[in-house]
């Protein structure tokens, strides 16, 4: 910690510039001067008094660098890490490498968004290995922590505010800053391009609002190139699995604040097993648009004057997809996720699982996934396998027997005041007792989903009655629509992964190919994890057409509670309560255009369009994989947990 | 499959609107909302009915004009320096040069009260309405409809034009004016692209026997400041911008674009780029050409524009200065980039009195060999300085005390005669060092050729003259005198000459024409390196004429004869249009001739933009000449 620090930069010039100065060339640029002059016109405030908020933007946003606060941060980093008996794995070869090549032009690292520990343990990283500390995009939740917003601010964090409608002047700030902090600053630039943490641990579809300002910098021509760099962290155990699983049915996240910080920083004494940094293939944004002319209308505006044209913006949409893409291509199957699929398997069965037949299942479940395409990183099963029951030990437990079980919650009443906040239907307790833990157990299910989902959706579309691949194409493609905000996939890639899916299922047995026919083939065990996959997901989009063409004409916020609100009455599987996934639902009904959404003031309002949508409900009916699980406490794989007892 | 993307992609959007980067997606997505954000909207001091401000039959504002009453003359409005003055000079100069009776009643023409019917057929105004505002509007199509030539100015008091424009139309943006000339190209119509209509070269007057309808583009509502660059002095301009609010806009905001012809108050932008025109002030801003770094422009064959904003290009032809000066046949000028500067500390006017027109000439060429320039410098010859004191304002009892001593000491002590003394006008600009340094030196230039500071005072009337002379043509028109002004360039070595040959030609002229009461002055305006821009003001007393304007013209082209056969150019700066045509192959040559011509097929094939300037009345489209064959 006291051992000289020289970072590399990410782009070395005759001189660099520190925070401040950077500040000063967005307050003096020509955007935000004529900006200010538009904006007076428009608004008759003086240009001063605009200047003035710019200023005060600036000061809220703009980040800083103090070498001594990087220095205890990396202790207190180091120590909380300790405390939480924390393993960090990172792709050596791919960070020496990046490293190797840094100092030519800007970088920009885009790291999924899983916990608020990504950009401590990505910062962390930088300093490691002697990489100059990211200027790292951060929500204004942390601005306000007393102390600790300012501290992330010396260790080069710079705030955005979650919603810049109605803030132009904010807007147009924030738009140079960014971009000057790539074109101008030696450090590079990170910020999450799903632009919240994902409460479902598994891809977000991106947002461009950030990758538009901060790739700007080589539209205009002011950097040669741009390299992007997807990160993807993959969590033994997030340490927000509980908030997030509670976020799901409707109780809110509670803000975030230095008090909350300190209060939480106890119950990290405990095992939170490793993280997994991986790099994934970098872009270089020269290469991606080489054949693309950059000489348009817009160059012929002042540099920072310079904007997008629509072209531009759709190829900076592309190359987002492409990054949420290569996160997950770059995502490592690690001993929680084997685990969560074995646990739930055995959930689907309603059987529980002895301790050598869950070793038997993992190695099944391991080979499974490196088949579907997915780097798994588990050697040695036994020892990871005990070890990450030590780490799961307040979600899952052997028994007496040795089987292996999930642990329930207590049957403790929602409080008025939590009821109260809660932005769904208000669920039983009964219902939460199971329910939570099963949608903890299902955020580590959910990042190795993208490699099942083509092969699953395939073989449902067989099972349903022979068919031929021109056929199954059509539905395929249309159900992929209906869960794109689900499972987020490029439109582009789309035909050659369902051939690869097809392909797989033949080999596999999954199904059969006759001449030109294609059946189901006779893999059972394969088929039952692939149907059980999909089982939430097309649940909830069947609870979701039911409900909206009983209505016919729905508020959004009323569907998703009556979608809950049926989940618990009929026993669905737990997932199906999430309110994020019906909303995703929704989504795909929407760009399907079997339901059509009104504006009424703050609220949409959803209304069916019965052809479009009657078609969309024999096509998910058709598919919806039947289960008969129970998902009450009387499935023998649930325990209820054991009160804890004194430690003295 | 792509509209669907489109859709998902729409549908995103929605979803998250409420989210930080999204928002900012919605914004650009449409690009027209990225690119308000940095527009500065101008609010004109001209209306949209023009008339409401300015002389439907004249020149200026409604509210300015002399006025001759109850024995004495004053100039009306408070607009200028003279404004709401009495000018006590005045009677006894109209008098000795013009001899007219001022207690007859002054001839001022009514509004008509029916206008030719428009021939824009209904499917072309409801496509044009789509795009943008239109008006059929007698009064709106008939103020439309000319320039400000002496002929279109008598046509118009005697509502007597042959042809009016069928149709107005205010497009807003440049993206607007593309879809009015593709429409114009589909539907077949007459595209007239109208500024400030100040043209005094019959440019944008309407052609007589065109068959298609005529719809002028009025741009008026293009005015808005796209952009402005302090650190690299440079502004975006919509071309309908008007010369006085570009430069309110900028002087705001410390800045000046520094161009001010003599029409700078209605002018605009779009018209100084398709005239090349010329400020007063080009010594320090330069002409239209320097000032402008790029324009963009639409023709029915496509917008043409240089792909980068450089300051200088080697790359062949320069097409920018094919449409500079295109007097409207080729497109529309819709954006402009120009040069701006910071504002002068300093500005300070002088003068320089000299003992007669040539010692005032070889002071000027001497001041130009020397690169010593102010932003202006003009040289007056006698007639023209006594005119401008004639058009003085009543002054106080000292300043009548000091003119007096003033004139003592000239006349008396220096021994100038009146009736051949000259003046040089000088406007300075620059910080107060400069300023004093460059006085200093021209003084002392001065001295060499006999000249003797003559004051600021008389230097400012000078400048306040220039806005206000345009005034006097109403004023002459109502008491039956013609008067006009016409300019030319010329080399120094030829210019003395010219100016004499010229004068000699219009007094020879009249005398055949037994007109005696008449005025032929002329002012040097300008000085370059290579000659200098002459300006000449004739008028007479046209009573007794049968047709006065016809008379007029006849002289004036006698007098072009002698300018081009005495060395001088075709014009300086007010442009060929159809009123000086007939020099045109003669100036270009007959290669220049078909290559103007090789323009027109190339950016406008149909004639679209038939205003019928230049040769461009030779022109027949390509495919019309094939069929014949």
């Amino acid at each position: 910690m006291t051992r000289p620090w020289y970072p590399k930069k990410s782009l070395i010039k005759d001189t660099s510039c520190t925070p401040e100065e950077i500040k000063e060339i967005v307050a003096c640029s020509t955007y935000i001067d004529s900006f200010i002059e538009a904006e007076s016109v428009r608004s008759g405030v003086p240009k001063e008094q605009l200047m003035k908020q710019v200023r005060e933007h600036l000061e809220e946003m703009g980040m800083d660098k103090k070498m001594h606060v990087i220095r205890w941060m990396g202790i207190v980093f180091l120590k909380i890490s300790f405390m939480m008996r924390i393993g960090i794995f990172v792709n050596e070869t791919a960070i020496l490498k990046l490293k190797e090549q840094m100092g030519k032009n800007p970088i920009v690292f885009l790291p999924t968004h899983r916990s608020y520990a990504d950009f401590c343990v990505l910062t962390y990283i930088c300093y490691h290995y002697d990489i100059e500390l990211p200027a790292v995009a951060a929500g204004m939740d942390f601005y306000s922590m007393a102390v600790v917003g300012q501290r992330m601010r010396e260790t080069g964090a710079f705030f955005i505010r979650r919603t810049i409608v109605g803030a132009p002047l904010y807007a147009a700030t924030l738009k140079q800053y960014v971009r000057t902090l790539v074109a101008k600053y030696h450090a590079p630039l990170e910020f999450f391009i799903e632009g919240t943490r994902s409460r479902s641990n598994k891809s977000l579809p991106p947002k461009y609002g950030m990758l538009s300002m901060s790739l700007m910098a080589y539209f205009a021509g002011e950097v040669s190139d741009i390299t992007i760099v997807p990160v993807n962290f993959s969590y033994d155990r997030i340490m927000e699995q509980i908030l997030f699983a509670y976020e799901h049915i409707g109780v809110p996240k509670p803000k975030e604040s230095t008090g909350g910080l300190l209060k939480a920083l106890r119950s990290l004494n405990d095992h939170f097993g490793n993280i997994y940094v991986n790099f994934g293939t970098q872009i270089s944004l020269k290469e991606y648009l080489k054949n693309t002319n950059l000489v348009t209308n817009e160059t012929l505006k002042p540099t920072s004057l310079q904007q997008l044209t629509p072209e531009q913006l759709s190829q900076v949409r592309d190359i987002a997809d492409e990054v949420v893409v290569l996160q997950q291509n770059s995502a490592v199957a690690i001993i929680t996720n084997l685990l969560a699929f074995v646990l739930m398997d055995s959930l689907m069965k309603c059987k529980a699982l002895h301790y050598e037949e869950l070793l038997l299942e993992v190695q099944w479940m391991m080979e499974v996934l490196r088949g579907l395409g997915a780097s798994v990183y588990e050697k040695d099963i036994e020892n990871s396998l005990d070890r990450i029951l030590v780490v799961h030990h307040k979600t899952v437990a052997l028994d007496r027997e040795r089987r292996l079980r999930l642990l329930t919650g207590d049957l403790m009443e929602v409080s008025s005041e939590v009821s109260a906040k809660m932005k769904g239907h208000i669920l039983k307790a009964e219902t939460m007792m199971t329910a939570v833990p099963v949608i903890q157990l299902q955020i580590y299910i959910n990042p190795m989903l993208h490699y099942i989902m083509s092969p699953a959706l395939v073989y449902v579309l067989v099972k349903r009655g022979s068919t031929n691949t021109d056929k199954l194409a059509n539905d395929y493609y249309r159900l992929r629509k209906l869960l794109k905000h689900e499972f987020f996939y490029i439109e582009r890639t789309e035909k050659y992964i369902l051939n690869k899916a097809i392909d797989y299922c033949k080999q596999h047995h999954v199904v059969i190919n006759d001449e030109g026919t294609l059946r189901v083939g006779d893999a059972n065990r394969m088929q039952f994890l692939l149907e059980w996959a999909l089982l939430p997901f097309l649940t909830t989009l069947m609870l979701c057409l039911d409900v909206i063409i009983q209505m016919r004409r729905c508020e959004h916020k009323q569907v998703l509670k009556l979608v809950q609100e049926r989940a618990e009455r009929e026993g669905r599987h737990p997932y199906c309560l999430s309110l994020e996934s019906s909303a995703n639902c929704l989504q795909g009904l929407l760009a399907t255009g079997a339901i059509l959404k009104l504006k009424n003031g703050s609220d949409s309002i959803y209304e069916v369009v019965p052809a479009a949508m009657e078609k969309c409900r024999q096509l998910v009916s058709s598919v919806l994989p039947e289960i008969n699980t129970v998902w009450g406490r009387n499935n023998p794989v649930f325990e209820r947990r054991a009160p804890l007892t004194s430690r003295l | 499959m792509p509209k669907d993307t489109e859709l998902v992609n729409k549908n995103i959007n929605i979803a998250t609107k409420s989210d930080t980067m999204n928002s900012l997606i919605d914004k650009n997505n449409t690009k027209s909302v990225s690119d308000s954000e940095t527009i500065i909207k101008v609010k004109s001091v001209i209306p949209r009915k023009r008339q409401e401000l300015l002389k439907w039959y004249g020149w200026g504002y409604k509210d300015s004009m002399f006025k001759l009453e109850d024995g004495h003359a004053t100039f009306t409005g408070n607009r200028y320096l003279i404004g709401g003055k009495t000018l006590p000079h005045c009677l006894q100069w109209v008098n000795e040069n013009f001899n007219v009776d001022v207690n007859k009643t002054p001839k001022i023409p009514q509004l008509p009260d029916s206008y030719t019917k428009s021939r824009l057929p209904d499917n072309v105004r409801q496509e044009l309405e789509k795009i943008a505002l239109v008006s059929v509007d007698g009064l709106d199509r008939l103020i439309r409809a000319h320039g400000q030539t002496l002929k279109d100015i008598s046509l118009l008091r005697s509502n007597s034009f042959k042809r009016i424009p069928d149709a107005v139309i205010w497009p807003e943006s440049h993206e607007q004016v593309v879809q009015i000339v593709q429409c114009a190209s589909r539907l077949r119509f007459v595209i007239i692209p109208f500024g400030g209509g100040t043209s005094v070269s019959g440019a944008i007057t309407c052609p007589a026997d065109e068959p298609r309808p005529i719809v002028v583009l009025d741009t008026s509502d293009m005015n808005s400041i796209l952009w402005m660059d302090k650190e690299q002095l440079l502004a975006r301009v919509q071309a309908g911008i008007v010369g006085q609010d570009l430069e309110r806009e900028m002087r705001a905001r410390g800045f000046t674009v520094g161009h001010e012809p003599d029409s700078y108050e209605f002018s605009t932008l779009g018209g100084w780029v398709a005239t090349r025109a010329s400020g007063m002030k080009k010594n320090t801003y330069g002409n239209i050409e320097e000032l402008v770094v790029q324009t963009k422009v639409v023709t029915p064959t496509g917008v043409i524009e240089k792909s980068c904003r450089v300051p200088r290009i080697s790359c062949g032809p320069d097409w920018e200065h094919v449409v500079m000066g295109s007097e409207g046949c080729l497109g529309v000028v819709t954006e402009v980039t120009l040069k701006i500067r910071p504002l002068p500390a300093v500005v300070r006017y002088g003068s320089l009195v000299f003992p007669d027109w040539e010692s005032g000439f070889k002071f000027e060429r001497e001041v130009a060999r020397q690169r010593l320039q102010p932003s202006s410098i003009r040289l007056m010859d006698n007639e023209q300085f006594r005119f401008g004191h004639a058009v003085k304002a009543e002054s106080s009892w000292g300043g009548v005390i000091l003119d007096g001593l003033k004139k003592f000491y000239i006349t008396c002590i220096k021994g100038f005669d009146p009736h051949k003394l000259c003046v040089v006008t000088l406007l300075m600009e620059g910080n107060s060092d400069q300023v004093s340094d460059r006085e200093k030196k021209l003084n002392a230039i001065a001295a060499l050729f006999g000249g003797i500071p003559g004051g600021a005072k008389n230097g400012e009337v000078g400048y306040t003259l220039t806005f206000v002379i345009a005034y006097i043509r109403d004023l002459a028109l109502e008491y039956d005198i013609v008067a006009e002004s016409f300019e030319t360039s010329v080399p120094w070595d030829r210019a003395l000459a010219l100016c004499d040959n010229t004068k000699r030609r219009v007094r020879h002229e009249c005398a055949r024409r037994h007109i005696h009461r008449f005025l032929i002055s002329c002012r040097l305006t300008q000085t370059y390196d290579a000659g200098c821009c002459i300006y000449f003001y004739f008028g007479f007393n046209s009573a007794g004429c049968a047709d006065a304007v016809a008379t007029y013209e006849e002289i004036e082209d006698a007098a072009r004869d002698e300018i081009l056969a005495s060395g001088g150019s075709i014009s300086h700066h007010h442009g060929v249009g159809k009123l000086r045509k007939k020099w045109y192959e003669q100036t270009v040559s007959s290669p220049g001739r078909r290559l103007l011509l090789a323009a027109k097929q190339a950016l406008d094939p149909d004639n679209i933009f038939a205003l019928g300037n230049m040769a461009f009345d030779e022109y027949t489209p390509e495919h019309v000449v094939n069929s014949k064959l």
